[in-house]
């Protein structure tokens, strides 16, 4: 085991963490599939509203390369197709049946595996709907089949505060979570698994297996910052990386031949009364997740997939493919009077200048901006927590000037999207957004050319 | 509160667009977040923020500021009253002070927010709170003598030519408070440098003025053309080193306490507002470019230059040194961004600080043309460090 030291990052300290008790949801009435959600991909539809599906139907395919599909979560009917600005597909729901229907997918034993060329393997994943839980770096998009990855990387943890941790959807499932790390290892010849230095379930339980730990504050063990401090050379750059609880959805596809779709995660944040890890499905209604753990009173804002890097949902909106965690903090729309001459001995900052740095104790946090936009004053907190040492102050500098190869020099493709400088900034400039845009904007001109 | 956020609602509608004022709304914003913490939410991730804003963070350095603005009223009412002869009571001292430098304040601040407010409704964005600190920051740099109309003159040349022109704060490239004083120094040199401007002499008892002369330890240092020892020289004039550390002499509002100043300094410091490298590296550099002539004057016995005979911790506490390197070279935008950089900047702030009291005898103090000089070169210090810092990354396009 290597151990990498993150130097920059940030913990924030806020109220509301999960606890590590694991309870198991009952079936939901319907499950949604959320095209929007995964990244640079054109969907064609495959189904029409009151199409009767099972459990691993095609619903969508991507119009790039049909052979990446997206399968149904759930077996019924498609209830309702609902389109958002200019024709963007944004949920495809599915009513669940009583009894759902399975797809038959090949049942693949370990010693079948052992025997399997990297081709077949591929294919196996990608009709069996699983390909999309790989990802590539920089870009995090979905990767080409065809390429062999300089590496793949596991990553177990997060220090997002509310991720679910191994130790609740890895209990008792060591041993297919070590047969999906025997299909990963026929992917790439270099395999990382990397869990926290602090995670003394995994270091235990998965001794043999993990080969980096990661030291330091958030986001220290994103697969990008690992990655970051381990490369050597460019060549690595195109590395994928998979998430610990993804592993289990691979092993369980090979296993049973049935499209699996176990969802353990999250539910965390001041407003929700239980806080702890769920074990459920994907593409659950978000009131499923809620219903008796939180009280609705609208004041509460739906965070899915992390308080950092989650998008906004409501109650009416559905969990995502890649999502783990709902958050539920309240708005903050309210006004403060003579907030910034207050001693701020509960306002939260990473910096000294509020007597909170005094106060240890985990502190309820909102929405709220706590300021207004004000130009750049070249303060250098940004570049203080970026955790693959981005100058973010001059670099997105660079961009708004248009010099995208100076930003690049900098960095930029190194971003993991990990949202510290935005949440540092005095000036509340949209720093993580501006850096994400020319990253995106980056890749689909490459894949143009 | 609930009728001061009545009394915003209501007048709202004059200000947004279609309103009479819309043209103003700059200011109505800038009143109304002075009172609240606008609810704005974010709009995407991250969704939560830190609660340290600008405001905040301005605020502080005005807090910062009141040690030196306090004592910088207490001093200047106290060498009045000492050079004019009347009494020297803490009551009577503090209210003449305040009769001096409240005016100067004032038309600081109002000048310059006239300027912003101006700047600010045509380029349509937000009035920035770095102004709070460059009105405050401009009249301590003053001598209490200042007219008025100079202040104006000195804090509109500050803002507009320092500043604004280049597009508001956060694209300047010089200190705006030191451009304006600067602009004064060179304009009406009369009024910014000499013995006589250092002290405000009411005439009600001329006999006080004849016993009196107003010079600063920096002129006491630059002026005696003697080989002798300009320690002993200064405190003959009654310039101790402590003297000179707490401030209790004739010279500029707010920088002659370098004490108050390190008050100023530890809470800056502290709360990462100000860069702690930029003032140890200024220190640094003052006694390093200090030291060799002092050795040299120690060995040789005499010295043509008599200035370098002065120990060099006295560069320290003399003038405005400790002012300028802790509130004035640490402005952010001015100074470099990476982090050796900022110690190159300030080492050489506090050399050539040193070298131009040493060897230049047209300017006593050096701190303001240094801060300044090193200012032009902060994008040049960040490019190289950049430059060294990108070559050790593995690259990734």
């Amino acid at each position: 085991m290597i151990e990498i030291r993150t130097r920059k990052g940030y913990n924030i300290n806020i109220a509301g963490m999960p606890s590590h008790d694991l309870e198991i949801l009952e079936k939901p009435a319907r499950v949604a599939l959320l095209p929007e959600r995964i990244p640079f991909v054109k969907p064609r539809l495959k189904v029409k509203v009151d199409d009767p599906v099972k459990v691993g139907s095609i619903v969508f395919e991507d119009k790039r390369n049909s052979q990446l599909v997206f399968l149904s979560p759930g077996g019924g009917r498609i209830a309702k197709i609902k389109y958002g600005p200019r024709r963007v597909i944004k949920e495809i729901v599915i009513e669940l049946d009583q009894d759902e229907g399975y797809e038959a997918f090949p049942v693949i034993s370990e010693a079948r595996l052992e025997g399997m060329e990297r081709k077949k393997l591929v294919k196996t994943i990608m009709t069996g709907g699983l390909w999309p839980l790989f990802r590539e770096l920089p870009f995090r998009d979905v990767p080409n089949p065809d390429v062999v990855p300089p590496s793949v990387i596991v990553s177990l943890n997060s220090r997002e505060p509310f991720q679910p941790v191994p130790e609740a959807y890895l209990n008792d499932r060591i041993d297919l979570f070590e047969f999906g790390i025997k299909i990963l290892q026929k992917l790439s010849e270099t395999l990382i698994i990397s869990t926290s230095s602090d995670d003394s379930f995994v270091q235990d339980r998965l001794n043999g297996f993990v080969t980096h730990t990661c030291n330091g504050f958030y986001p220290a063990d994103d697969p990008g910052v690992l990655l970051y401090h381990i490369k050597k050379s460019p060549d690595e750059n195109r590395s994928w990386y998979i998430n610990g609880q993804d592993v289990l959805l691979l092993a369980m596809l090979f296993k049973t031949g049935k499209y699996p779709v176990d969802r353990t995660l999250v539910l965390g944040g001041s407003l929700a009364r239980e806080r702890k890890h769920l074990q459920t499905r994907i593409g659950v209604p978000l009131n499923h997740i809620t219903k008796g753990r939180a009280d609705d009173t609208g004041a509460a804002r739906y965070i899915v997939g992390g308080i950092f890097k989650g998008y906004t949902g409501s109650k009416d909106s559905y969990l995502g493919f890649y999502e783990t965690s709902l958050v539920l903090i309240p708005q903050g729309d309210e006004k403060e009077f003579f907030g910034f001459a207050r001693p701020g001995f509960d306002k939260p900052s990473r910096s000294r200048t509020f007597l909170s740095f005094l106060n240890k104790s985990s502190m309820a946090m909102d929405c709220n901006c706590h300021g207004e936009v004000r130009a750049c004053i070249n303060c250098g907190f940004c570049s203080e927590v970026c955790p693959v040492d981005i100058l973010p102050q001059f670099t997105y500098k660079s961009i708004l000037a248009d010099e995208v190869e100076e930003a690049l020099n900098h960095g930029l493709l190194d971003c993991v999207e990990c949202c510290l400088c935005t949440y540092v900034c005095p000036s509340k400039i949209e720093l993580k957004n501006i850096l994400k845009e020319t990253k995106k904007a980056y890749f689909l001109e490459q894949m143009q050319s | 509160m609930k009728f001061i956020q009545k009394f915003f609602d209501s007048k709202r509608k004059h200000f947004v667009e279609g309103g009479r004022f819309e043209k103003f709304y700059p200011l109505f914003e800038a009143f109304e977040t002075f009172f609240f913490i606008p609810g704005n939410v974010t709009k995407n991730d991250a969704h939560v923020r830190d609660s340290l804003d600008l405001k905040r963070l301005m605020s502080l350095v005005i807090v910062a500021l009141i040690p030196p603005l306090f004592f910088g009223i207490y001093n200047t009412g106290y060498q009045s009253n000492l050079g004019s002869g009347l009494p020297v009571t803490l009551v009577a001292v503090f209210i003449k002070g305040l009769q001096i430098v409240l005016p100067i304040i004032m038309v600081s601040y109002g000048v310059g927010f006239a300027w912003e407010v101006l700047f600010a409704s045509i380029r349509k964005h937000n009035i920035s709170e770095g102004f709070l600190v460059t009105g405050l920051l401009f009249p301590l740099t003053l001598p209490p003598t200042i007219p008025l109309w100079q202040v104006a003159l000195g804090i509109s040349f500050g803002v507009i030519f320092g500043k604004e022109i280049f597009g508001g704060t956060g694209r300047n490239f010089l200190n705006p408070a030191l451009t304006g004083r600067a602009f004064l120094f060179f304009a009406y040199p009369m009024k910014m440098t000499g013995d006589t401007v250092w002290t405000v002499v009411s005439g009600v008892n001329s006999q006080g003025v004849d016993i009196f002369s107003g010079a600063t330890p920096l002129a006491v240092s630059a002026v005696q053309g003697t080989s002798a020892f300009i320690e002993s020289l200064l405190s003959k004039a009654g310039f101790t080193l402590p003297k000179l550390f707490y401030g209790l002499y004739p010279g500029s509002i707010g920088g002659t306490s370098t004490f108050m100043c390190l008050l100023g300094a530890l809470l800056l410091a502290f709360t990462g507002i100000a860069s702690y490298r930029i003032m140890i590296g200024g220190i640094l550099g003052a006694l390093v470019a200090a030291s060799p002539g002092y050795i040299v004057s120690l060995v040789s016995g005499n010295s043509t230059v008599p200035m370098l005979s002065l120990p060099p911790f006295y560069h320290l506490v003399m003038g405005g040194f400790a002012f300028g390197i802790i509130y004035m070279a640490t402005d952010p935008v001015s100074a470099p961004g990476m982090n050796i950089s900022k110690w190159i900047y300030g080492f050489a702030i506090g050399a050539l600080t040193v070298l131009i009291r040493i060897f230049n005898p047209a300017f006593p103090e050096g701190i303001m043309l240094a801060i300044l000089f090193m200012n032009l070169f902060s994008p040049l210090l960040d490019h190289f460090e950049i430059h060294f810092r990108l070559k050790k990354r593995v690259p990734n396009v």
